[in-house]
């Protein structure tokens, strides 16, 4: 079988930007990509762009993904806008490897972008909202931060999981998106200040929630057989796996963890002939605190039920013996929603080669690194395992 | 800009006033809301229609306030404060959520018994919507 390389990655700021629009953000990442290729590449050479995008409050749904490419320079390419909720830039990247995958085309680009700052709050409460089970849990009066609510809220207790729990894990990305000249929040936070911040969705409160964004990010996708003409250190596609699964929590047999995670996950690890042991560094989907401790388990990086412990332990720190969301995760980075996957991929591309912009967020002889994004409440997940 | 349009809403009347439900064919356990195919035995698209009793144990809830309701239910947050909404765990099986009426929040617990009843939702597009709310037994 053909194998697939990662030979380019970029990333705009993540941020609030008045003054770019989505074509604006996604050249700025597609700038920061193509000067990333170490011995350059010809755009010419790229023929097909994946491009995840949620809809950007609807302002240009139809066609977006042409207009990015030819605002860009690519106008006469394939490609498509990819949709999977807040899973979309992750399911660019599968869809982009799988073109590369069957021989269509050679070289491709995986790419995401949201402009989610142009509307009302109100607006983008319904943007969000419409991610979930529209006709049941939109219409009992939840938000997306209700539905993780109702996750947490049952994890606590059925493992005992704590609020401290929750928090440590924004702590955590906040001190490594510190780190990060390209997050949304760089700065740290205290134990004591994420604690005590407002309930939006009791057991949830405010610093158990990422943000919205304005942001975009872009990867370079080959034949790994031509990838040594870009780069003579590619980042080879050792797996990848993605699941859908209810889309509505109450339908799914277990609430306490998200079956697409595990079935993608598992797919990966199979396909990259390597298991969770092997993983030394991951960027997981933390849009509320208890999601990124819901991979820990089905990602199979501890037991079930005791990720909780896990995080407190340290384990997922970045000197921890399975270090996550070095780049600050969405909650510290930022999460413009169609940008989140390949955003994480930007991160691991630079984490592998050891090109971080600052050496406090780079994590030590990483040789596998795993992403993992989650659309919605986990109607849809994808995994991707890279290595170098 | 109505999230659940009101033909959308209309099509789910039985639902929602009535909780009607379907009894698979084949392995016989209870679907609700209805599927297209058996979500257990993912084999069989031949129901029987059964009504819910509406009764059942609390299986998890959240607690929504501080601003964080959806726009359309911005008004009863405002009016009434942060307000639970529930996954009950049916006494026919099927896991459902909704919100619950009528209790002090501090006295909502995980696991507590709650039957149904037929409550305003909210009013949008001039059209008051109806359905299940849930209230201690």
């Amino acid at each position: 079988m053909k194998k697939v390389a990662i030979v380019g990655a970029g990333q705009s700021r993540y941020g609030e930007f008045p003054d770019k629009g989505i074509k604006e953000l996604f050249f700025e990442a597609y700038n920061d990509m193509i000067k990333s290729v170490d011995k350059g590449v010809d755009p010419k050479r790229i023929r097909a762009a994946y491009v995840g995008n949620l809809g950007s409050g609807g302002f240009q749904l139809g066609n977006m993904s042409a207009l990015v490419s030819e605002f860009v320079g690519l106008p006469y390419i394939h490609t498509v806008r990819v949709e999977n909720a807040c899973a979309s830039g992750g399911y660019a990247i599968v869809s982009a490897v799988m073109d590369v995958l069957s021989g269509a085309h050679d070289v491709v680009i995986a790419g995401g972008v949201e402009k989610m700052t142009d509307v009302s709050s109100i607006k983008q409460k319904y943007w969000l909202g419409v991610s979930g089970d529209t006709e049941y849990e939109r219409l009992a009066g939840t938000t997306f931060a209700g539905l993780y609510a109702l996750i947490a809220h049952r994890h606590m207790h059925q493992f005992g999981t704590k609020r401290e729990h929750l928090s440590a894990v924004a702590v955590k990305n906040h001190k490594n998106g510190a780190q990060n000249p390209k997050a949304q929040f760089q700065k740290e936070i205290t134990l004591e200040k994420a604690m005590k911040s407002p309930y939006v969705a009791y057991p949830l409160n405010l610093f158990d929630c990422c943000s919205t964004t304005d942001g975009a990010s872009s990867v370079l996708i080959c034949d790994a057989e031509i990838a040594k003409e870009f780069t003579d250190t590619p980042v080879y596609v050792a797996g990848f796996g993605t699941s859908s699964d209810y889309l509505a929590i109450h339908d799914r047999p277990d609430t306490v963890a998200l079956e697409g995670t595990k079935r993608a996950g598992r797919q990966a690890y199979d396909m990259a002939g390597l298991t969770p042991r092997d993983i030394d560094l991951a960027e997981v989907h933390d849009c509320f605190t208890i999601a990124e401790l819901l991979a820990y388990e089905d990602l199979e990086f501890c037991k079930k039920g005791e990720a909780g412990q896990f995080v407190e332990e340290g384990h997922t720190q970045i000197d921890g013996d399975k270090p996550v969301n070095a780049s600050g995760g969405l909650k510290s980075k930022g999460h413009p929603i169609g940008s989140t996957g390949t955003g994480q991929a930007y991160e691991m591309f630079n984490q592998l080669r050891g090109t971080v912009q600052k050496p406090a967020r780079q994590v030590k002889d990483v040789e596998v690194g795993l992403v993992h994004n989650v659309g919605g409440s986990g109607g849809t997940v994808s995994v991707s395992i890279l290595r170098r | 800009m109505a999230h659940v349009s009101i033909p959308m809403y209309w099509r789910t009347i039985p639902q929602r006033y009535r909780m009607v439900g379907q009894k698979c064919k084949k392995c016989g356990s209870v679907n609700f809301p209805p599927k297209g195919v058996c979500k257990y035995c993912n084999e069989s698209s031949e129901f029987d229609e059964v009504n819910l009793s509406g009764k059942g144990t609390v299986h998890t809830f959240v607690l929504i306030g501080a601003g964080g309701a959806p726009p359309e239910f911005a008004e009863q947050e405002k009016a009434g404060g942060s307000y639970p909404v529930a996954i009950v765990e049916l006494e026919e099986g099927p896991k459902i959520i909704g919100q619950i009426a009528d209790a002090d929040l501090k006295t909502v617990k995980i696991g507590m018994a709650v039957s149904t009843e037929l409550r305003k939702i909210y009013n949008e597009e001039g059209v008051i919507r109806y359905g299940f709310k849930f209230v201690p037994q």
